[in-house]
């Protein structure tokens, strides 16, 4: 089969300790099998698995790639996908971002970046179309995210060039540092901003100008016309563009699968003061989208009052907003919205940190950490100088931040007696949903490929609106449905939003594949693609010591009852948590440990690019 | 009627598709580095997103600047003859929005010709930024405000429905001021 349209057939590898870059051909095949965007990563990360030993190891490679959409005329086709092995849990970790840097890649003619090596000082890569610079910066050292994106658009003297940087805590090698770009979109999990940060890399530049290949731009422009149309006329396209995902909190409240108190309790009392319409009334001042996106989902908040007087982001979303509000007990949204600055403006991840912090204070609580363990700090629940403070010492690791700062796993290595109140699974910190009232959600945060994130598998809406009563076979299908059409999303390079949230037909996206590469392919063929890659991640996993010990969902999912809400007294049996796994090894067709044929894995996966 | 292309700034999300849509109209690309409306994002300092396009002046300072008379006023949108157009740039320099385009592909410099008569870039905005209204309606909304924020105008209440409800008036029987 030959390619029309859709890649570029390019691979650009910058080698920093060459200090060179050049543009590798992709084959038709290749393009064809791996898609784009986390697929192509995920090959190239197999490839080079074993040039290195850890991810902070030079030859690390951390690959950016959108996805044969992305950039298009069609709705939010701005993702990105950032892959490498990640620093926060040693295994294989992606993150992704909307915004437009995907996009600029792609004009610039690349179907995705991978950088390995480390710069001798610090630098930042400038792809300008096909002129390619690692350009030594050190000025540039412990500025923010957003600080050093209008730095370099100042310095360029161009405001359309994009720019995707990391914060103090790339630098200082937090383990959960995110990427940033456009101005407060972020790659925000797994810790990517850590592998740029131990490459000397602070930024990536990139202005481009082609075209994007398209075979048949009429046909892609008929069906994305009545796409956008679909979706302007749903039901709750304006509500959705008013509040985006900030109407979450309402909903997961209500619905008692909202983690409030570190994951302990599922609804907040005080919900209506950090929800959807408090943003609306009081903060926000503007919306924000992603590339050709009509939902609009991200909002500017502004506070106008108070001691956050004059901090403004793009943002808080849901998982922000729950994380550092009811997950910490805190019920003013303008603390939120100073939290999430501080985060977006160092670099970190805000789901990690909300986390970890609210593990501290439940610990504190409790009696498991002493205040000298945290340096002299009396935590409480709403603690909002606390919570701020430690953000900093994060960041800069200093004191228990720098505790911190190694995510999970370092937590667990200084202070072991927090296991049983630390929600993470793999060493990836569990996102704001519930799962004790969901074993598909259990099951979709054990089983995900980069650990307990909702991004794979977000069933628990599915399974408690219509499946309480399936059978655990049913339960397994839809995990393994999530965990094979979102990932495609994150291929093609688009958002899964439309999808999810206005009920947008994922067939279409098939049909929108074939305009553009002039190859027809149905959905069933592009999610066996999809499908397959969840071999690869699985074994890639494997390699890295990943087995049936670690695809067990966080230890108080069968530890602690569901105290209150629809839900109440809801907690997950292990003998029936058991029975799920191994049916889901089984429909996966990996073996009771959860392998998959290694060899097998080895042999489908052996083509060259 | 003639009508005019204009921008409501506040309501812009960046999303870039006036700029897509523009790009496979007026060049058969998917290409928003070769349109002819340009979104810009300004933040942290100010924070405001604002569409940059072209307001077809009357007395167009592009027209004025072109040294071959190569830029042509009709129908309520001015365009570039590409016959006559040495691409010397003067256009773009002298345009004060920056609404005149230039990219490397492309040998003439390129502006909004409101694709004749029917702006996609309007009909694509999914936050109705963008609109395109007759002429003498311009100016409508802050008349209306001024209107509204009139502070002589008196409230009486009322009920409909079972629900309070204000009535504002600006009541000529009994005012007594002078200006």
């Amino acid at each position: 089969m030959k390619l029309k349209g859709g890649y570029f057939k390019k691979l650009l590898l910058v080698d920093l300790d060459k200090g060179n870059a050049e543009a590798v051909p992709l084959s038709d095949e290749f393009c064809l099998k791996y898609v784009g965007g986390r697929g192509f990563g995920i090959k190239l990360i197999w490839d080079n698995l074993n040039n290195f030993k850890s991810p902070f190891d030079p030859q690390s490679m951390i690959i950016v790639a959108p996805g044969p959409l992305t950039g298009l005329y069609l709705p939010a086709s701005g993702k990105t996908s950032f892959v490498s092995i990640s620093p926060a849990t040693g295994i294989y970790g992606d993150s992704n971002m909307g915004g437009s840097f995907g996009v600029e890649l792609r004009q610039a003619g690349y179907d995705a970046l991978a950088i390995k090596g480390r710069a001798k000082k610090l630098s930042y890569v400038w792809i300008d179309d096909d002129e390619i610079a690692i350009v030594e910066h050190e000025g540039l050292k412990g500025k923010g995210c957003l600080e050093v994106e209008g730095i370099l658009k100042n310095e360029l003297k161009d405001n359309h060039v994009s720019i995707a940087s990391i914060g103090i805590a790339g630098e200082n090698l937090v383990r959960f540092a995110c990427i940033s770009a456009d101005w407060g979109r972020n790659a925000g999990r797994t810790g990517m901003g850590a592998v740029l940060g131990s490459k000397n890399i602070k930024a990536i530049v990139v202005r481009g100008s082609k075209d994007l290949p398209v075979y048949d731009l009429k046909k892609l422009k008929e069906l994305s016309d009545v796409s956008f149309e679909k979706l302007k006329s749903h039901k709750y396209f304006e509500f959705w563009q008013q509040q985006g995902l900030m109407s979450v909190i309402d909903y997961a409240n209500e619905s008692g699968i909202m983690p409030t108190h570190n994951f302990k309790d599922v609804q907040f009392d005080r919900a209506d003061k950090v929800n959807g319409y408090e943003m609306q009334a009081r903060y926000k001042i503007g919306d924000t989208a992603c590339f050709a996106c009509p939902m609009a989902c991200g909002n500017i908040c502004l506070v106008k009052e108070g001691k956050y007087s004059g901090t403004v982001i793009e943002g808080p979303e849901y998982e922000t907003a729950c994380m550092f509000g009811p997950n910490l007990g805190v019920d003013n949204f303008a603390c939120i919205i100073k939290a999430n600055a501080l985060c977006d403006d160092f670099g970190i991840d805000t789901i990690t940190t909300g986390n970890l912090i609210g593990v501290l204070i439940e610990g504190q609580e409790t009696g498991l950490i002493s205040e000298e363990e945290l340096g002299g700090m009396k935590l409480k629940w709403g603690d909002e100088e606390g919570i701020i403070q430690l953000i900093h010492q994060i960041a800069y690791r200093e004191g228990i931040g720098n505790t911190l700062a190694d995510g999970s796993g370092g937590v667990l290595e200084k202070m072991p007696q927090l296991k049983p109140i630390l929600s993470q699974v793999k060493g990836l910190e569990q996102s704001a949903y519930d799962a004790r009232a969901a074993i598909s959600m259990a099951l979709g945060f054990a089983t995900s490929d980069i650990g307990a994130h909702h991004a794979r598998a977000w069933t628990v809406a599915k399974e408690l609106e219509m499946g309480k009563e399936w059978s655990l076979e049913q339960k397994v299908d839809l995990v393994i449905y999530h965990q094979t059409v979102r990932p495609l999303f994150d291929m093609l390079g688009v958002c899964r939003l439309p999808w999810i949230e206005l009920g947008f037909d994922e067939h279409t996206y098939a049909e929108l594949y074939s305009a553009v590469t002039g190859i027809t392919l149905t959905l069933d063929e592009l999610l066996k693609k999809s499908n397959n890659l969840y071999d690869l991640t699985r074994a890639i996993n494997v390699k890295l010591g990943i087995g049936k010990k670690d695809d067990y969902p966080p230890e108080r999912c069968f530890s602690t009852p569901i105290p209150s809400g629809p839900h109440a007294g809801k907690v997950l049996n292990r003998e029936e948590y058991e029975k799920i796994l191994a049916i889901y090894y089984q429909k996966r067709g990996w073996d009771e440990n959860g392998r998959p044929d290694m060899r097998s894995v080895s042999k489908r996966f052996s083509d060259k690019m | 009627m003639s009508r005019k292309l204009t921008v409501i700034p506040e309501r812009c999300s960046g999303c870039r598709l006036c700029e897509v849509v523009c790009s496979i109209n007026r060049f058969g690309v998917n290409n928003p580095k070769k349109s002819s409306i340009r979104v810009m994002v300004l933040y942290p300092h100010p924070v405001i997103r604002m569409p940059i396009i072209c307001r077809q002046c009357k007395v167009p300072k592009c027209r004025e600047n072109c040294p071959t008379d190569a830029i042509i006023s009709k129908d309520g949108y001015c365009t570039i003859d590409e016959e006559k157009c040495i691409s010397c740039q003067q256009c773009v320099m002298s345009c004060p929005f920056g609404a005149i385009f230039l990219h490397g592909d492309i040998s003439v410099p390129f502006k909004c010709n409101l694709c004749g008569g029917d702006p996609q870039c309007v009909k694509s905005c999914p936050k109705k930024a963008l609109l395109f209204v007759p002429e003498h309606t311009l100016g409508q909304t802050h008349r209306m405000a001024s209107v509204l924020k009139y502070t002589k105008m008196k409230e009486v209440e009322y009920v409909e429905k079972g629900e309070k409800k204000i009535l504002r008036y600006a009541d000529g029987e009994r005012i007594k001021e002078e200006r």
